[in-house]
């Protein structure tokens, strides 16, 4: 299906994750993230996206998860056995699901927090890298990041994973309770990054439509399997995707639908 | 393995809502059950009535500190002092002429009673400032029993139980008084079985979760968090009060000091928060496992001939019971109830290594 990649930044080698030492979550999964590129994984509720992404991050052990087969490589090395905190240090982001950030401290306490893992020297520059994509956190740098709005917390938590100086940004459903418009100008900023900077992307989304506009790749996961995985346009094409993902296709009955969807399933 | 569920179907909504709907569960129950019943034949008298007997009131008593602590989440570091409420209304109402049967009860609504109009005040705070306000209730109780020669017989002074009796039938053997502690402790875990599938129980758990989320959803969580308070209360003083009447047959000050109340909070944390059968292992860890740790040090002593100062004889067990308490909860931090949860898991699951969510 796509072509063979040269230069990995990520490559998860059939992770298998069990939570609580019984209960499997995903099964299998297989993803590669090429260096400087951008690419989605697409997945409805419940199907082990964000369990995907902690896998990359370390945050499983809080969770009492635990990966029990297969490897996850950044950069060519093995880093299973490596605390969240190193992998950042590695160069690895993760933006959170829900923004979490910091209530108490202002965005720009925020960001003078995330550079903890980088020099002192790095900091200004990287806050004025931040700032200078989000000319809205520079307004509100002063104010308790409690008292921000959603799409600004969400720029924030953005910004913060920036300060870390990664190599690959993850992010977990950045357009969770936010407006269509403030969507698309998040999404531009993440792709005018990738591009300007290189930046490796990789993005989490329940938004298909606004999520494939701007990867260049898609993965699918179903129940914890990668189910499907193409170039972002194939994926937009496929009647399936469109069906399932992107809304649907016109004049058909909601029955049927229904009815196509539970019988529908993808090989693995 | 043994708790195998292929093969289980639930045809019903009562089968499916049983209290055990694993018959291997249902199984292990009716064994302990007649096991219980049947100890006092086969276990000698020391046994039965200086381990058996203490460690089932504490399980009820575990228990219902779970309730508050594990069900409603508030903390509790006055847990003790709530017994002691119960142990003396029990005796002076017991002295007073008042039946036994009806002097326990009497001991819960007063533990009650009091705990429900500490907590009215102490329940404006959360977490650690709660913690801190029930800990003064343990050092008020404490003044307040030793200072009052009215309820402690003076300073310093032990209050005498008089005998039990149940339905005018005296009970004084062994046999007797460890039949009254399995009676509560049954009783208790009966409830706290089935609070989990009520209401109230549900209630609590989503005020222990999120209190605020509880109350958008319609939940009164102060009302809830009294209400856990003066269930765990009546618990309690109950079980102070069967303490007394079956096991210490006296009442000081000093049974119910601040350091058995962080034994209790010790039994519930050990075993796990929000585990019944945890509140059995952390009540059977905490009370015997001192005692045991003493007699295989002495026993390892004498078969590998090294003698053992009085002092490290002494100290020794106390640390390496606490060296196996940080043990366990560093293998399974939420007590020995989730290890047995694991442990049963995997049979559950066997030969597999998982299910599917």
């Amino acid at each position: 299906m796509s072509e063979p990649i040269a230069a990995k930044v990520l490559s998860l080698n059939n992770v298998e994750v069990v939570y609580d030492h019984v209960s499997l979550a995903i099964k299998g999964v297989s993803i590669d993230v090429p260096v400087g590129g951008m690419v989605a994984l697409l997945g409805a509720n419940g199907s082990g996206k964000s369990t995907t992404l902690k896998s990359i991050s370390g945050l499983l052990a809080a969770e009492r998860g635990e990966v029990r087969r297969g490897e996850v490589q950044f950069l060519g090395r093995s880093i299973g056995g490596l605390m969240p905190q190193d992998r950042v240090k590695l160069g690895i982001a993760h933006v959170l699901e829900g923004r979490r950030v910091f209530e108490h401290l202002t965005p720009d306490e925020n960001l003078i927090a995330a550079s903890a893992v980088r020099s002192r020297n790095d900091m200004a520059r990287n806050k004025d890298r931040v700032y200078s994509y989000f000319p809205r956190l520079h307004e509100r740098r002063t104010v308790a990041s409690g008292y921000l709005s959603g799409g600004e917390q969400q720029m924030l938590a953005i910004g913060r994973a920036l300060m870390t100086q990664p190599k690959l940004l993850m992010l977990d459903e950045p357009s969770l309770g936010l407006a269509p418009f403030l969507v698309a100008e998040i999404f531009q900023i993440l792709s005018r990054i990738n591009r300007e900077e290189g930046l490796s992307v990789l993005l989490v989304e329940q938004n298909a439509i606004a999520a494939l506009e701007i990867v260049s790749h898609g993965y699918l996961i179903e129940s914890g399997r990668i189910v499907m995985h193409d170039a972002a346009d194939a994926l937009k094409r496929n009647p399936d995707i469109q069906e399932f993902y992107l809304g649907g296709t016109d004049n058909k009955n909601f029955r049927d639908i229904k009815h196509y969807r539970r019988r529908k399933r993808w090989l693995t | 393995m043994l708790f195998r569920q292929a093969g289980i179907f639930h045809t019903d909504y009562a089968a499916d809502r049983a209290l055990f709907p694993i018959p291997a569960d249902r199984w292990m129950i009716v064994i302990l059950l007649v096991l219980a019943l049947a100890a006092p034949l086969y276990m000698n008298t020391l046994y039965l009535s200086s381990y058996m007997l203490p460690w089932l009131v504490w399980t009820a008593a575990a228990l219902g500190l779970n309730l508050i602590l594990g069900w409603a989440g508030q903390f509790h570091l006055g847990y003790a002092a709530v017994m002691g409420i119960g142990a003396y209304s029990a005796v002076h109402a017991q002295r007073a002429g008042i039946p036994w049967e009806i002097a326990i009860v009497l001991a819960g609504l007063m533990a009650a009673a009091i705990g429900s109009v500490f907590a009215f005040a102490a329940l404006r705070v959360k977490g650690l400032y709660l913690a801190l306000s029930t800990l003064a209730l343990q050092f008020v109780m404490d003044w307040t029993i030793s200072h009052v020669p009215a309820i402690s017989g003076g300073t310093q002074a032990t209050l005498q139980a008089p005998d039990i009796r149940l339905l005018g039938w005296p009970v004084t053997s062994d046999a007797g008084l460890f039949y009254v502690a399995l009676v509560w402790c049954i009783l208790v875990t009966t409830f706290m079985l089935n609070l989990r599938r009520t209401a109230l129980g549900r209630a609590l758990v989503a005020v222990r979760e999120k209190d605020y989320a509880a109350a958008v959803i319609g939940v009164n969580s102060f009302y809830f968090k009294l209400v856990a308070f003066a269930t765990s209360s009546f618990i309690a003083g109950v079980s102070g009060a069967v303490l007394i009447g079956t096991f210490y047959h006296a009442v000081t000050p000093e049974q119910f000091s601040v350091d058995i109340s962080i034994q209790a909070l010790a039994m519930v944390i050990v075993g796990g928060l929000g585990s019944i059968i945890g509140s059995y292992f952390g009540a059977a860890f905490i009370l015997l496992m001192p005692g045991l740790m003493n007699a295989f040090i002495s026993w390892l002593a004498a078969q590998f001939g090294f003698s053992l100062g009085i002092e490290t004889l002494a100290h020794l067990p106390h640390a390496l019971y606490g060296a196996l308490i940080i043990g366990f909860l560093l293998i399974e931090p939420l007590g020995l109830g989730k290890i047995y949860g694991n442990i049963r898991d995997y049979l559950l699951v066997w030969p597999f290594g998982y299910v599917k969510k």
